[in-house]
């Protein structure tokens, strides 16, 4: 996670944030994924060398990527174009956390714009290192992944802002079972030590809701640091998801984890939905055994004696969501009603076709489905372990992209948006949140001769050769009011003074 | 206080056009992405013919999957 600033609330616009309850269901969405890096082809690592070690590894290789990056920004923490935050992080992890996004459909696009981008740097950090380190054979890989050949796991990090009404108590009870099962359609597979699993990252969980990050691994953490007014809101960052290829998994990914929260919102308003009934006293346990149960015969047992499988628990939610929607579609805006009852309806198909076992049907779009079909027919040819891992891993890999990219080049896999669609989305701001200016503060700053910064919450910019910085904070991310605050930020980068110098620079 | 104050005048995002190999391969692979932002539950209709595919994938990936799996190593992130 980047260390970011704390988003004061003592700052001069917090006074103009209502402290009305927020009855909607708009939401803010976000997708932080972190990649892994590796590096095959170098022959003078191979003569000799232990087996598997290379002489580069991957802290050389994501800092030689990220040299474009310092060469413009002086850090390896930036925002790109479009309003999202690139940076290395903890491991040598290249990391983007996509721009606030007030759709899961506008969070998907800039996961890919995230994609596309990490592909490119990884693409000028092979042409690079093969010219300094003298091979032309050497390939630098990139994963969207969650683990490598070591058992290291890292994550897709899902954030989305959840009103407070709703307790951690209740997420524990209502929300926890939901993604405990969500992996049945949401898992990407992997295959370790010979076994084959749903989940990327079931086997590194454990904790529920904690505070901490690095230590153990919680399913979910509410963050201290809303990044919006922490009396309204909480921002739920859920570690538990795998990182998708398939578009369309990413999206029901997201969509149906949305709907859930909106039915926890509704009842903490006094509606109810009866989802506390699938409280689990041990969802990490029960995770591990849904990942390893490929025939979704496993069941969980809850309180009263009652046992249900996956399938069964998804259906419950996916039909307290279509209830929802009864009560509610008016409330929604019509992009996000339409999204809402597409979704519905494909997650009732997709729990049908699990049932079913239709295999073809899923692999249209499940991850994990698609990538079982690859391996499995791989082994069943006599491929070998190694070469089936090794599939698994190529899979992800969005450098070299031979797999994923055959299925979808075969139209056996459908992508949400097109390639123009995704390269745009690497230069546009998402509409309709904060990120629209702070989209336009950053195409002003790259044309600007003035010094500026960053971050979820502010923007600042001090003329060239003055000390004194003006500052504007965007506290509220709904918001695309262009504050007089805001306003004096932009004109210093479009070359005047600014009317207000507030604060000395660092 | 926001953390870095620096000056710059282009972007790391406008070299991509130098970058023909993803625009090639990205191309070939989204040859069948539906446009538009609002997204429809069109599924593919193509059945998944395995042998056929891993016939194409087996010819890319790299021979030695041992030394492929385990130059895969990286410390975990959060």
């Amino acid at each position: 996670m980047p260390q970011l600033r704390d988003s004061s609330n003592s700052g001069p616009t917090s006074r103009t944030l209502s402290v009305t309850p927020d009855t909607s269901f708009e939401r803010i969405f976000g997708i932080e994924t972190e990649y892994g890096l590796s590096v095959t082809g170098e022959k003078s690592a191979t003569e000799g060398a232990k087996h598997g070690e290379t002489k580069l590894d991957a802290a050389r290789v994501a800092s030689v990527m990220f040299e474009p990056v310092v060469a413009q920004s002086r850090s390896t923490n930036t925002y790109a174009d479009n309003g999202s935050r690139l940076y290395l992080d903890v491991g040598a992890h290249p990391e983007y956390a996509t721009a606030e996004a007030r759709t899961v459909s506008d969070a998907v696009l800039l996961d890919a714009a995230g994609e596309n981008l990490m592909a490119a740097l990884a693409h000028g950090a092979e042409r690079a290192l093969q010219e300094r380190e003298g091979e032309p054979d050497l390939r630098v890989h990139m994963y969207k992944n969650n683990a490598d050949s070591q058992g290291h796991s890292f994550g897709c990090h899902e954030n989305y802002l959840v009103r407070r009404s709703v307790s951690l108590r209740e997420l524990e009870k209502c929300f926890i079972p939901f993604l405990v099962t969500r992996q049945i359609f949401a898992g990407a597979g992997t295959f370790r030590d010979g076994e084959y699993q749903i989940s990327q990252r079931a086997d590194f969980l454990d904790d529920t809701i904690s505070s901490a990050t690095t230590r153990s691994r919680p399913m979910i953490n509410t963050r201290d640091e809303p990044h919006a007014d922490s009396r309204l809101y909480r921002r739920l960052h859920v570690i538990v998801g795998d990182s998708n290829r398939s578009q369309r998994a990413t999206w029901m990914k997201m969509m149906t984890a949305h709907l859930v929260l909106c039915m926890l919102e509704a009842q903490s308003r006094g509606e109810d939905y009866r989802l506390g009934v699938f409280a689990m006293n041990e969802p990490g346990f029960h995770m591990k055994k849904i990942s390893r149960d490929l025939d979704f015969r496993y069941r969980i047992p809850l309180s009263g004696g009652v046992e249900v499988s996956a399938i069964q628990i998804q259906r419950e939610y996916c039909d307290a969501a279509e209830l929802f929607l009864q009560r509610h579609a008016d409330e929604l805006k019509p992009d996000m009603r339409e999204d809402a009852a597409v979704c519905v309806q494909l997650w009732r198909r997709t729990l049908s076709q699990c049932e079913a076992r239709d295999w073809t049907a899923l692999a249209s779009w499940v991850d994990w489905v698609a990538k079982y079909q690859l391996i499995s027919g791989a082994v069943r040819r006599g491929a070998s372990e190694a070469k089936g891992l090794q599939l698994d891993f190529a899979y992800h890999d969005i450098a070299h992209d031979t797999v994923f990219s055959a299925l979808q080049s075969r139209g056996f896999v459908q992508a949400l948006y097109s390639m123009d669609a995704v390269r745009r989305a690497r230069h546009e701001a998402p509409r309709g949140t904060r990120a629209e200016l702070r989209g336009e503060f950053l195409r002003l700053a790259r044309q600007s001769p003035a010094r500026w910064s960053a971050d979820w919450t502010s923007l600042s910019a001090a003329p060239a050769q003055e000390t004194r910085a003006v500052t504007a904070h965007i506290l509220d991310p709904f918001s695309v009011e262009k504050t007089s605050e805001y306003e004096a930020v932009c004109a210093v980068l479009r070359g005047g003074r600014g009317e207000d110098p507030m604060l000395p620079l660092i | 206080m926001p953390e870095q104050i620096y000056a710059q005048n282009q972007s790391f995002e406008q070299n991509e056009e130098q970058d023909a190999e993803l625009n090639e391969a990205q191309a070939a692979g989204q040859a069948n992405a539906q446009t538009g932002t609002q997204a429809k539950a069109q599924l593919s209709d193509a059945i998944l013919d395995v042998d056929s595919l891993l016939d194409d994938i087996e010819s890319t990936l790299e021979e030695n999957a041992e030394e492929y799996v385990s130059s895969f190593v990286q410390k975990g992130g959060e």
